[in-house]
């Protein structure tokens, strides 16, 4: 079974209407439990893949319940050894290839559970309020089929708080309509526009390859940069906004994952709008302790701002590496961080240079802030051509054109990120400004039937027709 | 669009909905399904009209001791959902052959043409077709004066290798100087096909027999799927009724621009049709080459016999060219495997084979020369193709075709 795929909203579906049937939390745990289970059984049908995974899951609970018996000096042990097994488990090639397990097994979902096991034990090693987390609850924590592949990255607290509820969160008519209108939403998104997306992102890389003259070229080259992150946005979000409505529907809420992030001005505020449990994550447990730390070792007022750039530095150079396993993860893990950090360094330099009223003055203008804006799209494409590309395929692409071709097409990127996310950004606002009864009639319930049916309509007709094979030279009326 | 959904934040009691729109709701999601496929369907059919009979009234479709051929002195205008009207013109020997039967004019190098649809220029006004341009392009390289009398039949079946056999002593008839044969895989899917499918006649409204469920629906996963829990029937019918949906064509249209997609969906068919892109073949297009070695074989022996030199030629499909131009293509996939097989048959039996797969490299995207949905060439396509046929065919391979120099050509002229 595909992730966002029809079959998984289906099988969504029948989990959220069966979790509905009782209000018990045991039922509802029981369900979820079943579904997590049976949807791994529907990934794959050979347990022994499974072997690995079980043993990763085993080695958090053991470090949990040793913190949780008072243990707590074990903590740090334990997160060593979850993360050294993780990226054993992951095969990250700065390991010897002779250390890996040589057979196939189950690594889907695993980035996201190391998340959440990483989280358990810091949170119960802290010092806090000490809370115990039976077996069975770490499970469902763990293996809940609505988080497992791809997040959200959602908190053990969260969790309990609705899934653990003796009351369970009200399910009316209404919120089931907009649960289901955001899953066809989600749906189309997958399926139809980040297919579409990906289509011409495929086309465009093929062609950089191709003997085409360089004005093709530069195009290819620029729908390149242009369309693959739209594609993952689509792709990612789509899915995220399936899986929030499925668990909404089973009576559990999951934190946002996207805020519009191509309406974020700056790379600092595109990473409070993109993948945000990720990047929220990563902040409370390596942006925060690292600047106490070293605050705590350089305590300088003159330096604090400084010792924020070298924590926005570690920290996104750490999501860029989480996010694979070969070394065009560092590089997309250094022009992350390098993106965060010259952002920060921008902000404190221009804010020195025209105090800190002006500067927010300069935020606030329109322009500033649409350059801006498709300054951040344009560099966040750049730093994903390592995200999907090898080394062979950056080198291809890269070598298609010359250096002052490629500043061209940036500069266009940049242009056409500008004027176009301006322009989106000012329609939106003048269709959310039509309103009926106090509220825009663009979210208003009639809008969203009549937008999820016709998206409804069309990622069914697309999907229906990409799964029937392209025809051989046809014979119909000839 | 928003990530959340703002009526609910928060929110632990939920309001009412209002009695009304129990019934407004659905009724409006209804009439927006139901404007949405009517106004594409609308403009589907504008777009992608066809016409009814296409080119059957200027064909013979029952005739199985000849296959498919033209009537005589016939003339039809026809369109496909994506070609533009086209004039399809056959002469008193029933051949789109632009000129009447007969001997060639004094002095010219004739070259006959037979083979199936891309062969005959369906869909391409003759001037613009192979047919039309080769001989110009070949009297520009030669130097010589050179015509081509098209005697493939390409439409409803016709032109298989089978039919191409039975007919061969019409191409001799033509007093050829050359016999030019030009392939497709369509041909070698087809090899002893003599009549049209019952799908064919059903659509030309030429069919005689009880509704059958079609072939093309057969091998369909939704056919499969029916055919197992034995609603076969109702099935065919739904998809038939699905077929006649225009925005379908619209859709795949617009879709299969995309080389990258295209290919992926190509791949998705049976083995049974994609089978000759595989680098090891089933056992089914075994079969089909060795039954097309026997037509090959006897094609051959009587263009030997005749003493006329007989050049095989095969052109890619759609999904071949945009693979071979990528360079690329899934593991256990070899679109040059049908290629060589082929030459392998033809110059077994001593006839000539010139080899146009591997320009198609050094060609971007040439699957846009194709209409994206039938999968046969358009004009542009056969331009493209009767250009790299000019080129190999005055490579040396035919020695009277050889290209002339600049010189030579400047002196024929005085001439």
């Amino acid at each position: 079974m595909d992730t966002a795929s029809l079959q998984f909203v289906f099988f969504g579906l029948a989990v959220a209407l069966l979790s509905n049937l009782s209000r018990s939390r045991i039922w509802r745990s029981a369900v979820l439990m079943l579904a997590s289970v049976a949807f791994l059984g529907l990934l794959s049908h050979n347990p022994l893949v499974f072997l690995p995974l079980i043993g990763f899951l085993a080695l958090g609970y053991a470090g949990l319940m040793l913190i949780e018996r008072g243990w707590s000096r074990t903590m740090v042990w334990s997160l060593l050894a979850v993360i050294f097994v993780y990226v054993w488990l992951k095969k990250y090639t700065f390991l010897p290839e002779a250390s890996f397990l040589h057979f196939s097994y189950f690594t889907l979902g695993l980035s996201y559970i190391f998340f959440r096991v990483l989280h358990l034990l810091i949170e119960s090693g802290d010092g806090g309020e000490k809370r115990r987390v039976g077996f069975g609850a770490y499970l469902l924590y763990m293996l809940n089929f609505t988080t497992f592949v791809s997040g959200p990255i959602q908190r053990y607290d969260e969790f309990a708080q609705d899934q653990f509820a003796n009351e369970p969160i009200p399910l009316g008519p209404r919120v089931i309509g907009l649960q289901l209108e955001r899953i066809v939403r989600g749906f189309f998104k997958v399926n139809v526009l980040a297919m579409l997306f990906n289509m011409v992102r495929v086309d465009a890389l093929a062609q950089m390859s191709q003997p085409l003259p360089a004005s093709l070229k530069i195009y290819a080259a620029f729908r390149l940069a242009v369309f693959y992150p739209l594609f993952l946005y689509a792709n990612f979000s789509g899915y995220i906004d399936i899986v929030i409505a499925l668990a909404r529907l089973m009576r559990v809420r999951l934190p946002e994952n996207f805020d519009r992030p191509f309406s974020a001005s700056s790379v600092l505020d595109f990473w409070n709008r993109w993948h945000m449990t990720l990047s929220n994550w990563l902040k409370t447990y390596v942006y925060n302790p690292l600047l106490v730390a070293l605050m705590r070792r350089f305590p300088s007022p003159t330096l604090e701002p400084f010792l924020g750039v070298i924590c926005f530095f570690v920290t996104f150079f750490l999501i860029g590496v989480w996010h694979g396993r070969t070394s065009e993860f560092i590089v997309f893990g250094v022009l992350t961080g390098g993106g965060m950090s010259i952002n920060k360094l921008w902000q404190l330099g221009l804010t020195a240079a025209t105090g800190r009223q002006r500067y927010r003055e300069l935020r606030m203008n329109t322009v500033y802030a649409a350059l801006g804006r498709g300054l951040n799209f344009g560099w966040f494409g750049f730093t994903l051509f390592w995200f999907w590309g090898d080394w062979k395929q950056i080198g291809t692409v890269f070598s298609a054109l010359s250096a002052v071709q490629w500043i061209g097409v940036w500069l266009a990127v940049w242009l056409a990120g500008t004027a176009v996310l301006g322009i989106w950004e000012w329609l939106r606002a003048a269709l959310l400004s039509f309103k009926a009864a106090e509220e825009p009639l663009l979210t208003s319930r009639y809008a969203r039937v009549v937008y999820a049916s016709a998206l409804g309509l069309t990622a069914f007709v697309i999907t229906f027709l990409l799964s029937q094979p392209a025809p051989d030279i046809v014979y119909k009326a000839f | 669009m928003t990530e959340s959904n703002p009526a609910e934040a928060g929110n632990m009691r939920e309001p009412q909905l209002p009695r009304r729109d129990w019934i407004l709701l659905p009724m409006l999601s209804l009439l927006t399904t139901v404007l949405l496929i009517l106004g594409t369907e609308l403009i589907a059919r504008l777009e992608f009209s066809d016409s009814a009979t296409g080119l059957a009234p200027c064909l013979i479709l029952n005739d199985i001791s000849t296959g498919v051929r033209g009537v005589p002195n016939s003339e039809c205008w026809a369109k496909a959902t994506e070609s533009s009207w086209t004039e399809y013109k056959f002469n008193s020997c029933g051949h789109r052959a632009g000129m009447e039967c007969g001997p060639k004019d004094p002095g010219s190098y004739r070259v006959v043409m037979t083979g199936s649809s891309m062969a005959m220029g369906l869909y391409v006004a003759r001037e613009k077709s192979i047919a039309g341009r080769l001989p110009w392009e070949l009297s520009r390289l030669t130097g010589r004066k050179i015509e081509l009398y098209n005697a493939s039949i390409g439409a409803a079946y016709g032109g298989t290798p089978h039919s191409v056999a039975l007919r061969f002593n019409e191409v001799l008839a033509a007093k050829p100087d050359m016999i030019l044969w030009l392939l497709t895989t369509w041909d070698l899917d087809h090899v002893s096909d003599l009549r049209p499918q019952e799908e064919y006649l059903r659509a030309v409204g030429r069919s005689t027999s009880a509704h059958s469920v079609s072939a093309s629906f057969q091998t369909s996963a939704l056919g499969r799927a029916a055919a197992k829990v034995g609603a076969e029937s109702i099935a065919d019918l739904l998809y038939e009724q699905l077929k006649a949906f225009r925005f379908r064509v619209l859709l795949t249209h617009y879709l299969f621009m995309s080389q990258s997609l295209y290919v992926k969906s190509y791949l998705k068919n049976e083995d049974d049709a994609v089978g000759f892109l595989k680098a090891d073949w089933g056992p089914d297009w075994r079969e089909r080459i060795n039954e097309f070695d026997g037509y090959a074989a006897n094609i051959e022996e009587q263009s030997k016999a005749a003493g006329i030199p007989l050049v095989v030629v095969l052109v890619p499909n759609r999904a071949q060219a945009a693979m071979i131009s990528m360079g690329e293509w899934p593991e256990g996939y070899d679109p040059y495997k049908i290629d060589n097989e082929l030459r392998a048959v033809i110059m077994s039996h001593g006839g000539i084979y010139v080899d146009i797969f591997p320009a198609f490299r050094t060609i971007p995207n040439p699957e846009n020369l194709y209409l994206p949905v039938d999968g046969h060439p358009d004009a542009e396509g056969h331009a493209m193709i009767s250009g790299l046929l000019a080129k190999v065919l005055t490579s040396g391979v035919v020695p009277d075709l050889r290209a002339a120099t600049q010189q030579q050509a400047a002196l024929e002229k005085t001439k």
